[in-house]
Order: structure tokens, then sequence, then C-alpha cells
């Protein structure tokens, strides 16, 4: 693959069906005088293979969009509808199984289980999904094929990431979530936790959504959506996404 | 208030249940702390005062018969205050209801003026009065006697005396702080049915037994400086003429002994249990509050940014505990004061006091609350020191990540299997190894004390079995009034229903061996007998040899005696002298202890002929009416004790105070493993709720994720529940030890549905509470947990 630009998200043979769908989605939270809407009525439309930045300054609501997307937290109004699932009307047990088969999380904190050496994070994945890969596969991917026995605690900060990065593809999921991945990070660092970000969704196909309140990430996206206020401001496709590699910020 | 004071509130009423599970387990301690002082108060103030009012002799003896002569003597003996004599004789009862006739011991009453000592207290009617002869002659009765047939004053009962059937009037309802412990001698418990007290005038008693003008029994209260030792020599001395059979001092007294017995385990109670109680509420007091404090650690941090001092601080988290205390002290106090009434109703059916109430003893609801108060600061003192030490600045800082290894056993290749939800598990416990041995501690101190109770019913239940099956196969056991020729017992095989017939021959004797004294009845029996039989250890039947003694196996350990070595045997009645017997053998019984001859030996020892002092007697079931109302027509019979009588009514006593204890053990049980996981399960919950709301991200079921959480206590429970069962196991052979006397043993009897059941107990409590914490996995904040960065 060459390491400069790659074209924007091909148009994969299901592009007219999109993974996620939503159309009027609000979240509130709190009553009476003291109602916060964090989201006031999204539409959009992601389809398979994308990579995808949702931008916006703190606040702006793309935290909440990505609970919603992820399955961590049910809206308020409007429907989201992931396949033929709906994901607005879903109860508890519905939204852990979503999790559980089709979603892969990426936190700033990283998150993983201190007690659990790399492979093990990864390797937990193995107790629930149905068709994970291996573990030393999954880390592989993220570039850590040597680390596999320490401990979090005996990691840098973005050996972490990538184990989270591994952990969350492991069951090969159709959708990763990244909340700030890089957030925590310095930039050398970033760069190598994104180029992992990016790798995978080149090369397993995975609609990847990142959230960031740095611009500069944007330019590895496909499409970025820009929130304000819990409003999408902006759609922007990009003729050509940006090499992670040339990213600084 | 200060605005600390405030916070601490809300804090408590966050960590709410925590608090409450540690008070209850505290609360358990105190329960048992309060409830044993004030059975011990209420005991020891009952009998004092008792004693003290109606005059509870300090000497006692028994005597064949001496003239009334004697008491001048015995008065003028130094050291001697105050004399009291009469009779004491036991007689067959014939009492409307009861099938088989009962055991009265009829006391005398003076014949002029009241008694001087042991004197009578009357619960209801009046004493009974000489008639004169002519006129229906009058009794008073025991309570428990009279309770236990609903006798009343009025009520008539029969007696056989001295051979002739009498007819009494009841006239009154007594209690004697001779018979606080009414019980046939030498028996652990009552049998208020079979075995009854009675007084009657001293001059109708003498005459019928021709004992006018002469006593068989003393009673004696010392002066202060007086040596009781030289007092029981010089009345042996007196008394050896006319039959003496040794005195002895309030200390060998059956009753007063019991009570002494009662009190002996209460002091025991009082303390061990308790510490221990309060120990495991300690640990739990200590995580919880280290855990609050790690929580709290910017909070400190801003309380000494802002300039409180490390005084207040800890002070703040001292308080913390301090509420916890009151709690526990508030509902120990409650559960204390229920159980002590339970128990006192209890006591009514074992001692008999003119009043005994429960006395709360208050110095020991504060040595209580000073004790749970101690264990709370021992419990959360580090806690605070590690918070209050913290530089301000240091503790803004989040704490360091934790850091772990692999457990040890996981080098083996063989778990390797393991997935990694269950490495997790393990690493966690090997990262607190001093919090995880002490919760399994915990759990196996939970298991451990409710083996104890059910040991003890089932050690019973086998000597219930075993001593009435298997050692005594007659149905009744009677007793003649007087020894008698032998071929008496031919009159026993002719009674209807009678298939088989032993005699026995019983003698008081005293056993010497060394500086070791006792006195007993030394039971004579066929060398074979097939109904009372004495069995060893194994248990095989012991042939009882034409020469030498078999002795009960706690009696030889009293005595330091083996079998080989020599006694020194003095009959107390008949003629003075003196044997040597070798000790050819010990037998394992459970109830009193005994020395056991060959029939003719005993015989030979007495150089009276050929006698018999009663036979064990098989009757067929379908005579057995029959047999009843011949023998109460029967005049020699002093007693008969119908065996199946005896084992119901020791099981319905037995059952009633077995039942409560297992009640409370298991009561207390459920509440240590209840709290101890609870508060784990929640310290547990907290401390890794990152970790545990990243599994739920990662899609792991509430379900899935409960189970990383109490996985770690299912394998502390799992460690604690054989540790239990051995620790328990040996606390109830230590118990079992320790209540081993004379007078009473219990086998160690530990059967596989005692373990079920502590297991069964156990593994409910933790389950059930293990559940409610994990409930609170519901809870979880998904999103805030995963958020922060800590």
């Amino acid at each position: 693959m060459p390491p400069a630009a790659t074209p924007a998200s091909p148009p994969s043979p299901r592009a007219d069906q999109p993974v996620f769908c939503a159309r009027g989605l609000t979240k509130t939270y709190g009553d009476g005088d003291a109602v916060v809407r964090a989201l006031a009525g999204v539409d959009l439309d992601f389809y398979a293979g994308e990579l995808i930045v949702l931008l916006g300054a703190s606040g702006s609501g793309k935290s909440t969009l990505l609970n919603l997307l992820g399955g961590l937290d049910s809206p308020t109004a409007g429907t989201l509808r992931y396949r033929d699932h709906d994901l607005g009307t879903a109860d508890e047990a519905g939204l852990t199984r979503f999790r559980r088969d089709a979603v892969g999380f990426v936190f700033q904190a990283y998150n993983l289980i201190p007690s659990l050496t790399a492979r093990e994070n990864v390797a937990l994945i193995a107790e629930i999904a149905r068709d994970p890969l291996a573990p030393e596969e999954a880390l592989a991917l993220v570039g850590l094929g040597a680390r596999l026995d320490h401990f979090p605690a005996q990691l840098s900060g973005g050996e972490q990431q990538r184990v989270a990065i591994a952990r969350a593809i492991a069951k090969r999921p159709e959708v990763l979530m990244c909340d700030e991945p890089t957030g925590a990070l310095d930039v050398r660092t970033g760069v190598t936790v994104l180029e992992a970000v990016e790798r995978i969704n080149r090369e397993l196909g995975t609609l990847t959504v990142i959230i960031t309140h740095n611009a500069v990430i944007a330019d590895m996206a496909g499409r970025v959506f820009t929130l304000s206020d819990g409003r999408i401001v902006g759609v922007r496709q990009n003729a050509h996404r940006a090499a992670v590699a040339s990213l600084a910020w | 208030m200060s605005l600390l004071d405030h916070k601490l509130l809300r804090d408590l009423r966050a960590l709410k249940s925590q608090a409450l599970a540690v008070a209850l387990v505290m609360a358990c301690g105190l329960a048992m702390m309060i409830t044993t002082r004030s059975l011990i108060l209420s005991l020891t103030a009952a009998r004092e005062g008792y004693y003290a009012r109606n005059r509870f002799a300090q000497v006692f003896a028994q005597v064949k018969r001496a003239p009334n002569a004697v008491r001048e003597q015995l008065t003028s003996l130094p050291g001697v205050t105050a004399v009291e004599t009469g009779l004491a004789l036991q007689v067959s009862l014939d009492v409307p209801g009861l099938a088989e006739p009962a055991v009265g011991l009829f006391n005398s009453l003076p014949e002029r003026g009241a008694p001087v000592l042991n004197i009578p207290y009357l619960r209801a009617g009046r004493l009974p009065q000489s008639q004169g002869g002519g006129a229906t002659s009058e009794l008073a009765v025991g309570e428990a006697f009279a309770n236990a047939h609903g006798l009343r004053p009025g009520d008539t009962v029969s007696a056989v005396l001295n051979g002739r059937k009498q007819t009494f009037l009841l006239t009154g309802i007594v209690l004697s702080p001779e018979f606080v412990f009414e019980a046939p001698p030498g028996a652990a418990l009552p049998d208020n049915k079979t075995y009854g007290v009675f007084w009657a005038p001293y001059r109708e008693l003498a005459t019928v037994f021709q004992l006018y003008g002469a006593f068989n029994r003393v009673a004696l209260t010392l002066a202060p400086d007086a040596s009781e030792g030289a007092v029981l020599a010089a009345v042996d001395r007196l008394l050896a003429p006319y039959g003496g059979r040794g005195a002895f001092g309030r200390a060998n007294h059956p009753s007063d002994r019991r009570l002494d017995d009662e009190l002996r385990v209460l002091r025991a109670l009082s303390f061990a249990f308790p510490l221990v109680f309060l120990s495991v509420a300690a640990f739990m007091v200590n995580s919880v509050m280290a855990r609050q404090v790690a929580l709290q650690r910017e909070q400190i941090a801003m309380l000494k940014a802002c300039g409180f001092g490390n005084a207040q601080v800890g002070a703040h988290y001292f308080k913390f505990s301090l509420v916890i205390v009151a709690g526990g002290v508030a509902l120990g106090a409650a559960g204390g004061l229920f159980l002590g009434g339970k128990f006192v109703t209890l006591y009514h059916l074992f001692f008999r006091f003119p009043q005994l109430v429960f006395r709360p003893d208050v110095p020991a609801f504060g040595a209580a609350a000073a004790a749970s108060a101690l264990a709370a600061f021992a419990g959360v003192a580090g806690a605070v020191r590690r918070a209050v030490r913290l530089p301000p600045a240091e503790a803004m800082r989040p704490e360091a990540p934790a850091s772990y290894r692999p457990a040890f056993f996981e080098r083996f290749r063989a778990v390797g299997w393991l997935g990694p939800s269950f490495r997790m598990t393990v690493r966690n416990l090997r990262r607190r190894p001093v919090r995880a041995a002490l919760t399994c501690l915990a759990l196996a101190l939970a298991t451990g004390i409710l083996i104890l109770p059910n040991a003890m019913r089932d050690g019973i239940a086998q000597v219930l079995d075993f001593q009435w099956d298997v050692v005594q196969r007659q149905t009744v056991t009677v007793a003649l009034a007087e020894p008698q020729a032998a071929r008496t017992i031919a009159d026993f095989r002719h009674l209807p229903g009678v298939v088989l017939a032993e005699p026995f021959r019983s003698v008081p004797v005293e056993l010497r061996a060394g500086p070791q004294v006792r006195r007993l009845a030394l039971q004579g029996l066929p060398a074979q007998g097939t109904l009372s039989r004495v069995l060893d250890a194994e248990p095989a039947q012991r042939t009882l040899p034409e020469h030498g003694v078999i002795l009960s196996a706690k009696l030889a350990e009293v005595l330091s005696v083996r079998p080989g070595d020599t006694l020194t045997l003095r009959p107390l009645e008949g003629e003075a002298r003196e044997i040597a017997v070798p000790l050819v053998g010990l037998a394992d019984d459970f109830a009193g202890v005994a020395a056991y001859m060959e029939i003719g030996a005993v015989n030979r020892l007495m150089r009276e002929g050929d006698r018999i002092n009663g036979a064990f007697l098989t009757v067929s079931s379908g005579q057995w009416t029959a047999f009843l109302h011949a023998l109460k027509e029967t005049p020699q019979i002093a007693g008969c004790y119908v065996k199946n009588s005896l084992r119901e009514g020791f099981r319905a006593t037995t059952a009633e105070s077995i039942g409560l204890l297992q009640k409370m053990y298991a009561a207390f049980a459920a509440i240590v493993a209840f709290g101890i996981i609870y508060n784990s399960a929640r310290i547990s919950l907290s401390e890794r709720a990152r970790e545990l709301a990243t599994l739920r991200v990662l899609g792991f079921t509430r379900g899935e994720v409960g189970a990383v959480l109490v996985g770690e206590l299912v394998l502390l429970t799992l460690a604690a529940l054989p540790l239990g069962l051995v620790g328990g196991s040996g606390l109830a052979r230590a118990i079992v030890t320790t209540v081993s006397t004379e007078t009473v043993r219990l086998p160690l009897v530990l059967t596989a549905s005692n373990y079920a059941f502590a297991v069964g107990v156990v593994a409910a409590a933790s389950a059930l509470s293990a559940l409610l914490a994990a409930r609170k996995i519901a809870g979880l904040d998904l999103v805030s947990a995963l958020k922060t960065l800590d």
C-alpha cells in the first residue's frame, strides 16, 4: 500500500444500505428547568468500510452521539437503526448483544484490565465473541507482536492504547468506535495509534468512527461531521484521505 | 453541626448497607456478650439472694441412722454455726396420669419449729402439718414435679412408704435452695416427670420408716473463719459409727455444682465468642474505611489544602466508625436483651428459683460499647493514618495504578486452559493476600460455629441411642427400698410380662488412688449380663471378673489410674473395712461415672450374704399396663426407671435448649457470612467499577460481569468451607472435651448432615448477599466510568 494519499472510501457493494441510519436523533438529560439538550435532532447515514471523524469542541454532543451509536445509551427521541435493528428502542439486553456482536470500543483512558496481560486482555474477548481473532494476530495488526505478556502497568500509554485497539477488533466488529483515542498521548505516540486504527479500517474494512476535538486528525477521514450545540453543523467529504504519518498537531 | 459532620452523614447514607452489614456482625458479638453477662448476673443474683434468704447450708452429710442426740455434738463442733438434721428418703409414687411409678425424695420438716437451714420457699398453699395419725397425711411438693404433672394444693398423691401404700394431701408447692436443680443424683438434666422432691412432717415420715428419734441427713453452716476441710473430717468422725456416708461441701453439692457448671460455661462464652465477632467486625470496618479513604483522597487533600489539620481529618473518619459502632451497640443491646430473655425462660426448665428474672448487666453494655469502639478504632486507624499522612499535593494526584503479577500456580502448564476472567479473579486475590486471608477466615468462622450445636445434638442422640439401646437393654430398672435376699429376683420374674430379669447390687463406696478420692455407687452386676452391660471403647462387652473392678474411663482419668493399677476401696455402709482391688478394665460410658464389679464379688466384700438392691427387667409390651399396675402394688419398690420415659424427657429438654442454640448460631453464622460477602462484594465493586464497566462496554452481560465480581468471593468461600469444617470440628472437639465432666460427657459425633447444614447456611447466605451486591452492577454508569481518567 502506498504510504501517501489513499482515495476516499470506495463505494462498498452495500453502500446504498447504511450501517447506521439516524433521523431526528435527540438526547436530553434531566427535566424541567434543568433539562440539558446534548443532542438536538441529528440525521446521518454511515456506510460500511467508511472512516468517519466526528469533530467538535467539548460539549458539542459528539460523545453523546458516539454513546448512542455504540449502544451505551438510548436516545430520548428520534430513530436510530443499525442495519435491521432498531437501537432506539432496544432494551438493556438488546444493547448488550449489539455491543457484544458488532461494536469495538477504544477510549481515551485505554480501560485495560490491570490484572490481565496484553495477550489476556485481548483473549478476554474470546470468552464472548463468536469468531474472534487470535490475540497474537490482533496484537500484530496494531504492531504489538513483542510485548504480549506484559501487564498494562508495564506498558507505555501508546502501547496500552494499541492493546485496547487490538482488544476492540479481536471480535471482528463491524464498527470500531474510538473516543479521543489520542487524547492522553503525545503526538508521536498518537500517530502510531492512529496508524493502527487506519490499518484496521483499511485491511478489515471496519466502519470506523473517531471522535476528536483535534481538527488535524479529521484529515485522515473519508467524511468529517462537525458538531456544535448538539447539531451537525457541517459534513465534509475529503477528496483524499491524508496519510496518518503526515499528521502533526 | 459542622459542615464536616454534614459530609459524614451524607457519606454514611451512601454507605448505609455496608455500614449496616458491619454493625450487624458487631451486634452478634455484642448480643452474645450482653446475653451471657446478663445471664451470669441474673443467675448469680438469684442464687445469692436465694441462698442468703433461705439459708442454704455449707456442709452436707448422709448417714444411715444417727440418734437425734448426735445433733448436739454436731452443733458443738468448732466452726459450726448452725445445724439442721432430718430425714431424706426415696419412695415410689403413684401419680395420677402417669403409667409408671415415679420416684420421690421425701424430706422431713422439723418436728418443732421452722427449719433453720435450707428453708423451703412456699410458692403456693402452706407447709404440711403433722396430723397425729388418723387424718390423711400432708405433703408439700417441689415446683418442678408439680408443674410437670399439673399438681395443685388440695390434690392427692399415693406413695409407697416402707412397703405401705399411703395417700397424701398436697398442701403446698415448695422450692428449696437445695434443689435449684431438681434432678436425681448424678443426672445431667432434670426429669421432672418421674423424679420429684417432697416435704413431709418429721413425725409421720420417721414413724413409717421406724426412724423416730433419729436422722439420716445433716446440713451445717460454718463460721466465716472456719476451715471446711476440718469440719468435714470432724463430721465424718462423728457420724462414722452411725453409718456416715461422707460429708461434702457446697462444691460437691449436686444442685450447686450444676449451677456452677452453667456459670463456668457462660463465663467462657462471654469472652471468647464476642472477641471473635468483634475481630471480624474490626476487619470489616477497616476494609470499608480503607476504601472510603481511597475514594476520598482528593477530598482529604482539599480539606488539608484549605487548612484542616490532621487531627480534624482523622477525627472525621474516626467519627465515621463511631456511628457504625453506635448502630452495632444498639442492635447488639436489643439482640442481647431478646436472647437473654429467651435463655432465662429456658433456664426455668433447669433451675428453680423463687424468682429468676432477667437482669440486664448494665456495665456490660458499657464494656460492649467500649470493646466495639476499640475494635472499630483499631480497624480504622490504619486507613486514617494513611489519609492524614498524605501531603495535599500528592493526594490531589490519582493513586498509582495497581501492578499485578501472575499467580504462583499459573506457572504450571495445566492451568493454561483457565480463561482470562478466572485469571483476573486469582490475580486480584493475590494482590491483596491479607484481605483475602481475613475474608476467608471470617467465612470459615461462620461455617465453623455452625458445627458445634449440631455436633452436640448428634452427640446427645448418640448417647441416647448408645446408652439406652446398646448398654442398657432393659425396659425398666426397679430399685428396692432396702437390699434384699438374692432370691427376691424370682419375685420380679413372676411380675406380669417380665421376660428377663437380672439383679444388681449397689453399694456406696469410696475409691482411692494415691491422693485422688471419689465417692460413688459401686455397681454389682452379673459377670456377663444381657441387660445392663459393661462395654469398652470398641464397643465390646466386658466380662466382669471375679476379682477386680472396671471403671468408667473418665473416672480412671480423674483418679489417674490405668488398667493393672490397684485401687483402695472402702464401703461407706456396713462394717468398716478397706480392700485393695485391681483395675481390670475401662468402660466407655457417657452419663455419670461408675465402678463395676461382679455381683458376687460385691456381696463377698459386704459380708452380708447374697443380696440385691434391685433388678433390670425386660417386659413384653402387651402386658405393660398389667406390669406397671402390679409394680405399683409391690411395696418393696423404692424406685422405677422406665427407659423410654427417661429418654423422652431427656430428648424434650435437650431438644429445646439445643434448638435455641442452633437457631442462635445459625443466625449469627448467616449474619457473618452475609455481612462479609456483601461488604467484600461492595468494596470490590467500588474498586473495580471501571474494570467492570469496561467489560460491560465490551459486551459482557450483567450476569457475566456479576460472575467476574463475585468470582473472587466464590473462590474464597470455597476455600473457607473446608477450612471452616475442619476448624469447626476442632472447636466442637475442644468444647466437648471442656464440658466433659464426671456428670456429663458427650461423644464427638460429626455427621455428613451436620457438615452439609453448615455448608448450606454459609453458601446460601453468601449467595444471597453476592446476588444483592451484584445487582448494583446494573447501576454502573458505563459512560462516566470510562470517561474519567484514574
